[in-house]
């Protein structure tokens, strides 16, 4: 195995290629995934969460969705640690830019700030990537409801429905065949828990293992990013066909 | 004969008891403290005392021709006139001047140092800076030193690409683009002769005529301003000093000395 | 001595400003035009120190500029006002600034709006105000006869009201003025008022 070109971020290898970054996407391609899809009054993400054992305390809150700011959040797939850092980094920009111009900071300038961070680690020596994709949902006055997807070399996109993590793939050519222009929040959910449903490699979609959440316009005109909870959660998991009504339940 | 060796002695200098106080020989030199009780206000109106060509005429006007420039050549110490030949019209390229008013060292100073950037901008792009672009260069400069101390008050004039310029320039960072500036002292009366005699189509002999007289009558008034009255004149080839007068041939010249006429002239009074 | 003064209309802003610029009892320029456009929809009108006036305007332009490049939608008036005020107050302890400014701006979906800020980096958000020896005059003036929605005949009429008070009442009073407004059409000069001639 060749140790010329990979060994280092910073150096091309004679086809062009950045192996360290590529490795990062790899690393990426095995965690939890994430859907984000772009809805007319708001952007839903669902996440999958990788249960590893059953002794784990699961958090309170959520693992894979961070609130990055009131009109702003994101879905995580990759190393957390990872993850961790740039979310932080994320949040003290948001507010930076609120000290400076008191008002909330436009979302693309955000996913902007924070794939630069993660382009530098692909250039300046001794650093490693990060090994983290997100996916951002956010509001703002120029642009309303946005989503955008980013990977390990600083790339960033926006979409209407994307997926990043383990399946991204599958998810994504189902989501391209069932995305209609123009739905509600509602109908994006469904969507999404379909297409993650069928893409997850466990047999059985439960609320344990799933995170939905949600941003919208409040009537007030005020950004709300919500959790869904873990009954809600699975309610919609029965409503939408995905799971049977369990047995407690029933 | 002797030989007269004198020459090849080394000349000392008659010392004060230095021999006869031999304990004082190790003390290091050191000037005596001036003898006033506010040491802090000596020391700035030394400064001040330093600082001549504060009391000045310099004004440059724009016309159908070009650029008039023009000053007096005064230089004053408060009261006294350390020198009536400065020269007070800086040339910073063939195609640039700058007038000088304030601080006679600062403004040659950085006078100069444009010059210098005013060149070195010409090799990197091939073509002469513009006067808007000089300008500007001095102004950030002086504006990065304001509050230091420096006291400068000029005017740029040239001619570029755009044709004539004219930018006044201070060491508070002001800096103004217009038709008609005068600085330094004598100014007030100079712009009085200037704004009652100025057309924008003047010929250049008119106008150098005008600034003559504009500096002329600054220098009748303003003690801090006489000496001699350069003018200078840039066009599209460049600058060109018109003429220099002392102001007080110019004082004859314009206002001749008139034989009186006399009224009753003593004669013999005739034999009763 | 120097006057500037803005109201806000019904869909515009304005500013009118002295274009004196002086030393001591010398006026060296009388056409010095001390309102800023700073970008297609936004004034800046601008006193104070004749250096610091300069460098802080031209500073704050091309910082306003620069975020346009960078992030391919321009800065709202709000955003504008509370950088300006955010590099003023950063300054005020090191290098102050000594100028007093009036942004005047217009942003779709939100109209027109002025703020007000000061050499201390106080911020307002107004509808009318003033700065320097005239706003003695034009503040008194538009406090009596402003109201909100006026139309354009009816504020450039009060702000000839408050130019001609400053120019008979005001003892050190300059003779020429600017007038600029900014509405969704974009920001631009209005008017001169010019009592002396600036060639």
């Amino acid at each position: 195995m060749s140790r010329r070109y990979d060994s280092r971020t910073t150096i091309f290898s004679p086809e062009g290629r950045l192996y360290q970054v590529e490795y990062a996407m790899e690393a990426i391609g095995n965690a939890g995934s994430a859907i984000g899809i772009l809805a007319t009054d708001g952007v839903v993400l669902v996440g999958e969460k990788k249960v590893t054992s059953k002794l784990l305390q699961t958090s309170k809150s959520t693992e894979k969705m961070y609130k990055v700011d009131d009109h702003l959040a994101c879905a995580v797939a990759g190393i957390m640690s990872d993850a961790n850092i740039l979310i932080n980094t994320a949040r003290v920009q948001a507010q930076r830019y609120t000290f400076a111009y008191q008002e909330p900071m436009p979302v693309e300038q955000l996913v902007q700030s924070l794939c630069d961070t993660k382009q530098g680690y692909t250039q300046f020596g001794g650093l490693r990537p990060f090994g983290v994709s997100f996916l951002f949902a956010g509001w703002d006055s120029n642009f309303g409801f946005q989503l955008y997807m980013s990977d390990p070399s600083g790339n960033y996109s926006g979409w209407k429905a994307a997926a990043i993590g383990a399946n991204n793939q599958a998810a994504q050519s189902m989501l391209k065949q069932d995305y209609k222009e123009d739905v509600g929040r509602e109908e994006a959910v469904q969507l999404a828990l379909k297409v993650l449903s069928k893409t997850m490699d466990s047999t059985s979609l439960t609320a344990d293992k799933l995170e939905l959440a949600e941003i919208f316009l409040l009537p007030s005109g005020e950004v709300k990013y919500q959790v869904c909870s873990s009954e809600g959660l699975t309610k919609l998991l029965v409503k939408s066909g995905v799971t049977q009504p369990s047995t407690e339940s029933a | 004969m002797k030989l007269d060796t004198s020459g090849l002695e080394t000349f000392v200098p008659p010392s004060r008891g230095l021999n006869v106080l031999p304990s004082d020989f190790t003390a290091s030199p050191a000037f005596d403290l001036p003898g006033c009780t506010d040491f802090d206000g000596f020391q700035k109106n030394a400064v001040q005392m330093v600082k001549p060509a504060k009391g000045t005429t310099t004004l440059a006007f724009i016309f159908k021709e070009g650029v008039i420039v023009a000053a007096d050549s005064r230089a004053s110490m408060g009261g006294y006139i350390s020198s009536q030949t400065v020269k007070k019209i800086i040339e910073i390229n063939p195609y640039m001047i700058g007038t000088m008013a304030g601080g006679a060292a600062d403004c040659q100073f950085w006078h100069r140092n444009l010059g210098i950037k005013c060149r070195l901008h010409e090799l990197a792009n091939k073509r002469r800076i513009s006067v808007t672009g000089a300008s500007k260069l001095l102004a950030n400069i002086l504006y990065s030193y304001r509050g230091m101390g420096l006291s400068v008050g000029t005017m740029i004039a040239g001619w570029d690409e755009t044709g004539p310029g004219l930018y006044y320039v201070d060491s508070e960072g002001g800096r103004l683009k217009g038709k008609r500036f005068s600085v330094g002292s004598g100014s007030p009366y100079a712009y009085a002769v200037l704004d009652s005699g100025y057309r924008f189509d003047l010929s250049i002999e008119e106008a150098a005529e005008l600034a003559r007289r504009a500096i002329y009558h600054a220098t009748f008034r303003d003690g801090a301003s006489g000496g001699v009255a350069s003018v200078y004149y840039v066009g599209p080839d460049g600058w060109k000093k018109l003429s220099g007068d002392d102001v007080g041939e110019l004082h004859y010249k314009y206002y001749p000395v008139v034989t009186s006429s006399v009224e009753q002239e003593m004669a013999e009074a005739p034999v009763a | 001595m120097e006057c500037i003064f803005g109201l806000v209309g019904d869909g515009f802003a304005l500013i009118a400003a002295d274009s004196s610029a002086v030393h001591s009892i010398l006026v060296h320029k009388s056409n010095e035009d001390k309102v800023l456009v700073l970008d297609s929809h936004k004034l800046l009108g601008v006193s104070g120190e004749a250096g610091d006036r300069v460098q802080f305007i031209e500073y704050i332009q091309k910082n306003v500029h620069l975020y346009q490049f960078r992030n391919g939608i321009p800065l709202n008036t709000a955003a504008a006002a509370n950088f300006t005020r955010g590099e003023l107050a950063t300054a005020l302890r090191k290098n102050p600034y000594f100028v007093n400014i009036l942004l005047a701006g217009y942003d779709k979906g939100i109209g027109p709006s002025l703020y007000y800020i000061d050499y201390i980096a106080t911020l307002h958000k107004i509808d009318k105000g003033a700065f320097g020896y005239g706003s003695y005059f034009s503040l008194a003036m538009m406090d009596r006869y402003f109201r909100s929605g006026m139309s354009l005949e009816e504020a450039i009429d009060l702000v000839d009201k408050c130019i001609m008070e400053i120019r008979s009442r005001l003892f050190v009073a300059p003779p020429n003025f600017v007038i600029k407004i900014v509405d969704q059409n974009g920001a631009r000069e209005y008017a001169w008022r010019e009592s002396i001639s600036s060639d």
